[in-house]
Order: structure tokens, then sequence, then C-alpha cells
């Protein structure tokens, strides 16, 4: 018997690629949905127009669910990186996924996979070095598409426990690299002149893009309810990570570095530079061990991944 | 816009220049008495290229990159052990007493008294174990929230093996097999003022007696005099220091007076003396939650404590001495 599986935020990076992960496994047919048709569709995947910010979204999506029988759900439609149009963004992210909750109900769809991320967490200085699925989701209050993401998941637990019936899964994934992912901060971290924070010198983590996918494909097509964090083994301060890529350090005093609103790299997020920055002044790194467990360790480290993403940053300037 | 007619230009110009340099050099390269090589010459891009590239390891040797998953890095660690021997051997003369009581063979969780702003304290107890039972058996230890949020401070001391204190982390270390120091008078302990240097304050609330029962570790008490001798809190200023976001700011003799000079410390003779590992019950599941036995164990080993820095200052016969 063929299942049916749904996936919103079609044209976003894990949207596509899981669609054309799971488009290869047999008795298995998917839905893409997203706002407007991608370009260079994956081979098995149905493609259905879906704007989820308009407020009849919920019962076009039942419709949706009702007619392919839909029997899971991959909840992946928020923006790659935070856009100035902060109303817009609040709609597609917090309120979208509302709609989305609701035709869930609606349909009866017993699974839910949702795709979040351990920025929410937020930076603080009074994290533990690793912060576990439980500890409380204080996001950064200038960061908003991280409020988003909170807001989602609160309204997801509160959902979830009001419908028993379908079983909800939550990967947190930690800041992507790969050959060939792309959003805000590899944008920053791909400069070759990258600007610090002065007296700083926070343990990031990083996952590989296919270690990623690996999790969201498994989570997609077993039984995994709960949250759990999507991050590689292994964290290396933010100053090694810049220097083994070979690239130039620009200490900044952090007040300086928070007036500066017009630089480049942040102009384009809506938030105050607070909300890109903290990140790279305090720890939030995300404990993996209950996700590796569900779904298998990455095979990437966190520093081997982000050679990985830098190796091929430097194959790509050759010509 | 440079048409590719430039760039021949250029090309040549620039191969012109080149054979001038090597024509003009190449009697540089018979002085020195290297294998002379009329076509070659010195090639300064490779020569420039390769000193670049020798500098650029040099930058990268102070950094192994290799921390583990608490930050802690052992080339971080290499490059201070002598200024640490100095510091522990020279300066402060430091005196050990009762190490053949610490278990060699597992993660203990030490206790000890906290003093003095800056975590000397922490740092030349775990370097005294770690010259002791090998630098695998390297404690961390745990320092206090304010700390954490100073600029170059706190990215220093992770790289020496601090870890800001709170519970998850103290028992993320023990549950995989790593010692910690634990310093349960917290900001209190380091806030003391002169007179009170000996005096041991409230344990906080028992946080460390509960963690070493979840984790069924040894708890080692130890004392560490000298510690609050090397930066005496005269008294403390805390106007001017909350603008600065610390708790308060201390004044000792030669802070704030000799500015960063004042930061040094004072060559106090110092005695670190640990005890025996508490008696405490059998592990079960159980015995963390207790909490009556945990609040009689916390004063059982603050009690410990107080009475083994009692016993190191017996030990010295002054304050420098």
């Amino acid at each position: 018997m063929t299942r049916s599986i749904a996936i919103t935020g079609l044209r976003t990076f894990l949207g596509r690629r899981l669609a054309e992960r799971l488009s290869a496994q047999p008795e298995l047919s998917l839905i893409g949905l997203d706002r407007l048709r991608p370009q260079g569709l994956a081979l098995g995947v149905e493609f259905r127009e879906v704007d989820l910010t308009r407020p009849d979204a919920g019962a076009a999506l039942v419709d949706i669910f009702h007619k392919e029988d839909v029997q899971g759900v991959v909840h992946l439609a928020f923006r790659r990186e935070p856009s100035p149009d902060l109303e817009g963004d609040h709609e597609l992210e917090t309120i979208g996924s509302l709609h989305l909750l609701h035709a869930v109900a609606g349909a009866g769809v017993p699974r839910l996979l949702l795709g979040s991320s351990t920025m929410v967490y937020g930076p603080h200085p009074d994290n533990p070095n690793f912060l576990t699925e439980e500890h409380p989701l204080r996001g950064h209050r200038h960061a908003h598409c991280v409020q988003n993401r909170v807001e989602t998941e609160r309204l997801v637990a509160d959902w979830s426990a009001r419908h028993p019936a379908c079983s909800v899964t939550v990967l947190r994934p930690c800041w992507i690299v790969g050959p060939t992912y792309g959003d805000a901060v590899t944008r920053y971290l791909r400069r070759s002149t990258v600007p610090t924070l002065l007296g700083y010198d926070p343990l990031l983590q990083l996952i590989h893009e296919e270690d990623c996918l690996d999790a969201f494909e498994r989570a997609a097509l077993g039984h995994h309810p709960g949250v759990y964090n999507v991050v590689a083994p292994g964290v290396v301060p933010l100053s090694t990570l810049l220097r083994r890529a070979g690239k130039r350090l620009l200490p900044v005093p952090p007040p300086l570095l928070y007036r500066l609103r017009a630089y480049p790299s942040q102009a384009q997020t809506g938030d105050r530079p607070e909300g890109f920055y903290d990140y790279l002044r305090y720890l939030w790194v995300a404990d993996g061990r209950r996700g590796w467990e569900a779904f298998g360790r990455p095979l990437y480290s966190t520093r081997e991944a982000w050679m990985a993403a830098v190796s091929a940053e430097r194959m790509r300037s050759y010509r | 816009m440079s048409a590719p007619g430039d760039r021949d230009l250029w090309s040549e110009a620039l191969g012109g220049l080149r054979a001038e340099l090597r024509r003009r050099l190449g009697s540089v390269r018979a002085e020195t008495g290297e294998p002379e090589d009329p076509e070659a010459g010195v090639d300064w891009v490779a020569l420039v290229d390769d000193l670049r590239r020798r500098f650029g390891q040099l930058g990268m040797r102070e950094r192994s990159g290799e921390v583990d998953d608490f930050g802690l890095d052992p080339e971080t660690i290499r490059s201070v052990r002598g200024a640490l021997g100095f510091l522990r051997e020279r300066w402060w003369r430091t005196e050990v007493v009762g190490l053949e009581q610490v278990p060699d063979d597992r993660a203990v969780l030490f206790v000890a008294n906290h003093s003095g702003l800056l975590p000397w304290d922490g740092l030349v107890l775990a370097d005294t174990i770690a010259m002791a039972h090998g630098e695998a058996r390297r404690p961390r230890f745990l320092i206090a929230d304010w700390l954490i949020t100073l600029p170059f401070v706190q990215p220093a001391l992770a790289r020496l093996g601090g870890v800001r204190a709170c519970p998850e982390n103290a028992e993320r270390l023990l549950t995989t097999e790593r010692s910690v120091v634990a310093f349960p008078e917290g900001v209190k302990g380091a806030a003391k003022s002169f007179k009170d240097r000996y005096r041991l304050q409230r344990f906080g609330r028992g946080g460390a007696v509960r963690l070493a029962l979840a984790a069924d570790v040894p708890l080692v008490p130890v004392a560490i005099v000298g510690a609050e001798e090397a930066h005496p809190i005269l008294f403390r200023v805390e106007a001017p220091a909350r603008a600065l976001g610390l708790p308060f700011l201390p004044v000792t003799p030669t802070f704030p007076w000799l500015g960063p000079l004042g930061a040094l410390p004072l060559p106090a003779k110092w005695v670190i003396s640990f005890g025996e590992p508490l008696a405490t019950p059998p592990h079960s599941p159980d015995t963390a939650r207790d909490d009556l036995l945990v609040a009689r164990l916390t004063e059982e080993l603050r009690a410990e404590v107080q009475r083994l820095v009692k016993e190191a200052l017996a030990i010295r016969q002054g304050v420098f001495t």
C-alpha cells in the first residue's frame, strides 16, 4: 500500500532536498506544497499550490490532505533567513504554522514533523555548556525569525497536548553548512575578513547538510515522537573555524559592532545587529545525544562539516 | 575595464622585470654559496610565499583547534604550563598535603573553600592534580557566572579548563569520567573580606553533595590556604562596579592603586590540603533526592573543609613563609 507524505515549504533547501530523497523511496507518494511552483521539481513529487499566509490556507490544506489521504506532514515552510518584512515573516512562520496545525487536526493526519532550529534556545551567558531538549526556549528578543520559531514551537506543544492522536516530532538542527547550502550565516562566514566580537570566542556547533537531511529523512520515514536536537559531535571555537579557513578576523568591540546597523551582512535581516552577533558572543551549544540514538551519529563532525563547506567554496573559485 | 591587449602588455612588462631581477641577483646567490643556477636565480615570489606560509603556521600553532567538548585546549595548557609551574612552585611555594588520599582511578568531585576574585585556586588545584595523576585526570574547575560574561576572561578560562558552574555542566562532566572542582561558597566566598578570610560561608544549597550522590563519585574535601592573601580584599566598592556590570569592585593593597599591575597576585605561601573522601551511604537512585541526608552531608563537608583550613594554617608559619 502506498503511503503519502506532504511537505510544506517545498522551495526551501530542506524541503527540496528532502523531497528528492523521499521520492526515491518505494511505496511512497509525495505531495509538495508551496506558494509558487519550484523550478526543477524532483520526479515523483506532486506539486500543489498553497499560500500559508492566506486566511483560507487551513481549508485548502484540509482538502488536499483528504483527497490525497496524507499520512504524514513535514512542516518546513520557514524563512531560510530573516527578511526586513517582519510582519510578513510572522504571518508565514507563526500564523502559517497555526493554519497548518488546524488542517492537520481537521484532516486527522496521524504524523507531523516540524523543522525548527537550536537557535530557539538563544545565546545567553547563563546557558549550560550543552542544552538539552528540555531547556526553556528563550530565543533572542532581537531576532524576529527565531522568536517566530519559538512561538511556533509553543503553539505546536500546546496543540500536541490537545491532540494526542497525532504524533509530533520536532527536529532542531544547529547552523547548517555544506557544499550547496547557503543562508545569511554562511554568507557571513564566507567573507574573507570576518568581523567578530572583541574578547569573545564562543564554541560553535555546525552540522553538514547531508547529515541534517539524513536525520529529517529518518524522522519522516520512522516513528520518533518527541523533540530532538540535530547536531554534529564536537565543538570548535569561532576563531579556530575562521583561521582554519584562512580568513582574517576583524575583532570589533561589541558596543561598536551593535551600532553598525548598516553593516552589509546584517542590513537585510530587519533585526538589530544583536539579533545575530549575540550568537557569536555567548554559548548556545546543544546536546545531540538523544538525536544520535534515534537517527544515528552524523558522518561529519563540526570541524569536518566546516572543512567540507570551505573546500567546496575553494573549488568554486577555480575556473 | 581593461582590454585583453592591456593584460598582455602587463604580463610582458612583469616578465621583463623578473628577468632583470634574476640577472642582478645571480651574483648574490654565488656569495652565499648556494648551488648556482643561472637560469632560476632567487624566486622572490616563492620566497615571500614560503615565508608567509611559515608565519601563518606559527599563527596556527598557538591555537591547535582541537578543543574538547567543554572548550579545554591541551595546546593552551601546554603553553602556560611553565608560567603556572613558576607561580605554583616559586611564587607561592605551594605545599601539598594528603594527595595520597585522592583516588586516581576515577572521577572525583573536589569541594574546596573559595577566595580571591580570579580563579587562581581552581587553576592551581587542577594543575596539582594533573601533575600528580596525569593530564587525563585534570579536573575542571567551576567558575562563577559573573566571570563568564567578562570579555577575554571567559574564553581564556574555558581553554584552561574552567566551566560555568551549573548543575548540568557538573553532571555531564562527572558522568563522562572527568573530575570537577566545585567551590560551593560561590561569589560569597570570593567576596570574603580580609578579616573573614579563613571562615567558610554557607555551602550553597547542597548542590555539590546532590551531584556526587547522583553520579556516584567520591567527594573529596580540599582546603586551599594562600589564595586569600594573593588578592586580599580590604573592602568592596559597589556603585562603580555596577556600571561595569560586575558584582563588586575589590580594593586590595595593590588594586586599583597600581593599575593593571595590581592584578598580579602577592607571593603568599600556599598550602593545599586534601582530606579523606567523605563517607557517603551506598549508591542508590534515591539518596540524591533525600533532602535531609544531603543537608547533613553538606554540613559535614563544610566542617571538614573548615578543619582542613585550620590544619593548613598550622602548617604555615606566616603568610609569606
